[in-house]
């Protein structure tokens, strides 16, 4: 009988304790809670010190830039990439055009009428960055951050949306740059092919 | 005219109307008693619960909009009939319990004059009625063909015949008090102050009637299969115990008569023992408006120390649920009569 009295009054008092933690978590609404409401609150970015120098080598590929205006259209990215997630297209202009010239002061030669980076493809492992003779296709962050702010954020509702257009020159521009008198359009290596074809017909 | 009034046409078209009525009622119930229980439930473990910022078509503010979209998707969702269900039983099980909780609210008292049926066995009928949900939650546990539904049901079925004793014993004593059965004679006899400023409701009459609250409302808490007497349900157990294979309205049916259950169950509690319609001071806003305000604000009162409870207690085991039943709180509610019978005869 004892036990069982005794049993009632420790039952009732572990349930006041239990309601009185939940009651007092209720009553501090919004003090003590870690929920963040995403898009417009964020956490902090933490600094990132992973415990070597790492200004040589990005530990952090957030995303894969690339500087239009640097671009000289030498399509070593795109040969580099093991997944061929990068897709340039140029066009000769006629000689003399002035294209301008890179931060290098190297004397663009070939417009870059297309130049697609396929983000859901790539796969992040910076071969790209290597052989770029100009240093203009980079990953954003790390050692990089002050050439671009570094985004990771980059979800999409349209898988299309994924592939970013760095071209910036327009079909005007193209039409005005190569209406110009010229030799020809066509690449020497393409046209070596068409008369390698020709001969063995 | 009068023939038409006089014959039974009139009474079916009333009684339809209170019957939408308690169905939009229901229906309410449910839509708020989802969301506060969503956001109960994200304050006490420290989140935000629904929310809704930013462009776009989000949940609204403060997420006021998520049970609506909630029901939205219930209604759009395919309806599934297991292959080796019992087709008849599966289909008519929801609908069983579904009006074992709205014809209880038949006889609930809002208010002086909002009542549908104003019976003068009003509790008697309302225990009686709010039972017989148990056939349903039996039928659908057998009619799904599923181990997990079977279990609930069989839970549920232990459970609310085992509960509805102390429940029951507990008005008995009440009904010691008041001598009566009806809702309303049961609220009229509270009216009234006790040493002038207490109200007379039958909860502060005496220490038995006292200790009958909190029988009450622990077995009622049970009734509901609600957390800590969840077993029927039990989600890391059962999945999700007796409605395990439904989906889409029928088992938005389920979902609406737990909520109706809960409103009905603290609707006899407020009735019962906490003076029904009547103001807590005396004399003071005691219309037929104020009346259906504190009847309701009373009920919201018991729905969320519910909730509270469910967001603090851990489930309690098929062997730990008998014996709160059997070994506590039916020895209690059988003492609270006797000891309800002596006070009256000693000082009634």
């Amino acid at each position: 009988m004892r036990n069982y009295l005794y049993g009632i009054v420790e039952t009732l008092q572990t349930m006041f304790t239990g309601l009185g933690i939940t009651w007092k978590h209720m009553v501090r609404i919004r003090k003590g809670n870690v929920t963040l409401q995403y898009p417009e609150e964020k956490w902090p970015r933490p600094e990132r010190n992973i415990g070597f120098d790492f200004s040589n080598y990005n530990v952090i590929r957030a995303r894969l830039h690339q500087n239009i205006d640097d671009c000289i259209g030498c399509l070593k990215c795109a040969r580099a990439c093991p997944v061929d997630c990068i897709t340039i297209e140029t066009v000769k202009v006629p000689k003399g055009t002035d294209l301008g010239t890179t931060s290098n002061d190297t004397k663009k030669r070939l417009l870059v009428k297309r130049f697609d980076i396929d983000m859901s493809e790539c796969m992040f492992c910076n071969l790209c960055t290597y052989p770029c003779p100009e240093s203009c296709i980079f990953m954003t962050g790390g050692p990089n951050s002050e050439k671009h702010v570094l985004d990771y954020e980059f979800s999409e509702y349209d898988r299309d949306n994924l592939i970013y257009k760095f071209a910036t020159v327009t079909p005007e521009e193209i039409e005005r740059l190569t209406t110009q008198p010229q030799v020809d359009l066509v690449p020497a290596e393409d046209q070596n092919k068409t008369n390698g074809d020709a001969i063995n017909g | 005219m009068n023939g038409l009034f006089d014959s039974g046409f009139m009474l079916i078209v009333l009684l339809s109307i209170a019957g939408l009525a308690i169905f939009g009622l229901m229906a309410v119930i449910a839509l708020v008693g989802v969301y506060i229980e969503r956001k109960v439930s994200a304050f006490m473990q420290d989140r935000v619960g629904p929310m809704g910022q930013g462009a776009g078509l989000h949940a609204g503010k403060w997420g006021l909009l998520q049970t609506v979209a909630d029901t939205v998707k219930l209604l759009m969702k395919e309806d599934i009939i297991p292959k080796a269900a019992d087709r008849k039983l599966f289909i008519i099980a929801p609908y069983i319990i579904f009006i074992a909780a709205f014809i209880a609210m038949a006889a609930l008292p809002f208010n002086q004059v909002l009542i549908a049926i104003n019976l003068n066995i009003g509790v008697f009928y309302i225990l009686a009625v709010s039972s017989l949900g148990v056939i349903g939650l039996i039928l659908a546990g057998w009619a799904s063909d599923n181990k997990w539904s079977l279990y609930g049901g069989m839970r549920s079925a232990a459970q609310i015949i085992s509960y509805e004793i102390p429940a029951a014993l507990s008005i008995v004593s009440v009904i010691m008090i008041t001598g009566t059965l009806s809702m309303q004679g049961i609220i009229q006899s509270q009216s009234g102050t006790i040493l002038g400023f207490i109200p007379n409701w039958i909860i502060f009459n005496n220490p038995f009637s006292f200790i009958a609250f909190f029988v009450f409302f622990i077995a009622g808490v049970a009734e509901t299969n609600r957390t800590p007497f969840d077993i029927p349900e039990a989600e890391s157990e059962l999945v999700a115990g007796f409605h395990t294979e439904y989906s889409g309205m029928r088992w938005a049916f389920f979902f609406l008569s737990e909520y109706a259950n809960m409103f009905i169950v603290s609707g006899i509690a407020v009735t019962v023992f906490l003076g029904g319609w009547l103001s807590p001071i005396s004399g003071l806003m005691d219309s037929a408006g104020w009346g259906l305000f504190w009847f309701l604000s009373k009920i919201a009162v018991l729905i969320f120390i519910m909730m509270w409870f469910r967001w603090t207690f851990p489930r309690l085991r098929v062997d730990q649920l008998m014996n709160v039943s059997w070994k506590y709180l039916l020895p209690i509610a059988l003492f609270n009569i006797f000891g309800v019978g002596l006070w009256m005869l000693l000082l009634g």
